[in-house]
């Protein structure tokens, strides 16, 4: 990967909590719709953060070798039904280890007021050619 | 029903939530949160990519690991923060299991930290799709 793209910010995604979406990720996580699942964000974080790195060619990810290593949340205040998020995603950092690449990324969500909503922080491993 | 800070204690095993992944909850978890790598929708890519079959996304394992977390406390607005280590693949038709236990507890906050984790028994062994993991959560 171009490690010179570490701090690139992409484009913000928004992104209503509806009904229907929490009803449909409710359902597929196994929850009673109730409330809102709280990791319904990995939604909007796929699509402000990781569909990006995908499609940018200047970074030269291979989807193919991408493994999901870690994931972190940070919840500042519940999800409700009917919040708007506009998500942001940063490359944080990007690093070789033991023929391996490590990309970290990092994407806030605001609400429509602007207070922060989630900060979550993915950890993907992309695995060196064997 | 809801636990108390008062109740709890350093060392205290959370309740077991256990889940039988099937190759449908994966199809609409792929639809709902919009992961579609075929690593989870085609068997012929997860082979290719050195699995026996479609695995569960790493993510589907985390979602499970909170529910058992806001089934426990009773109020899903005290989870204030999930990190999840993913450490080995889930295929179809395995039990994940969430558990977890009661790391360390700060009365001035009402903050819970708990040591978190998702466990598979495969071929008389365990595997650990989420291993030492945390959650925070604090209480009203």
């Amino acid at each position: 990967m171009n490690t010179a793209l570490e701090g690139k910010i992409y484009e913000p995604v928004t992104l209503e909590i509806d009904a229907g979406f929490v009803a449909r990720f409710a359902s597929a996580v196994g929850d009673d719709g109730s409330f809102v699942p709280p990791t319904i964000v990995t939604a909007p974080e796929i699509v402000a953060g990781l569909d990006h790195l995908v499609a940018d060619e200047d970074l030269g990810l291979v989807f193919s070798r991408v493994v999901h290593g870690d994931q972190e949340y940070e919840w500042l205040r519940p999800l409700r039904v009917g919040d708007v998020l506009v998500v942001e995603s940063t490359i944080e950092s990007i690093r070789f280890k033991g023929g391996h690449e490590f990309l970290t990324l990092r994407t806030e969500m605001r609400d429509a007021a602007g207070e922060m909503v989630v900060v979550a922080r993915t950890g993907l491993i992309v695995r060196g050619e064997s | 029903m809801s636990i108390r800070f008062e109740d709890l204690t350093v060392g205290l095993d959370i309740p077991p939530l256990a889940k039988v992944v099937t190759p449908e909850d994966i199809r609409a978890y792929a639809e709902a949160s919009g992961d579609d790598n075929p690593l989870h929708q085609d068997d012929e890519a997860a082979i290719a990519a050195g699995f026996p079959g479609i695995i569960a996304h790493g993510m589907f394992t985390m979602a499970h690991l909170a529910s058992c977390l806001v089934r426990w406390v009773g109020d899903p607005s005290a989870l204030k923060r999930l990190r999840a280590a993913f450490r080995a693949p889930v295929y179809m038709g395995e039990t994940i299991i969430a558990g977890g236990r009661v790391k360390s507890l700060e009365p001035s906050t009402r903050t819970v930290l708990l040591d978190v984790w998702v466990t598979v028994e495969r071929g008389g062994t365990t595997e650990w799709p989420i291993k030492r993991s945390e959650a925070e959560i604090r209480l009203a």
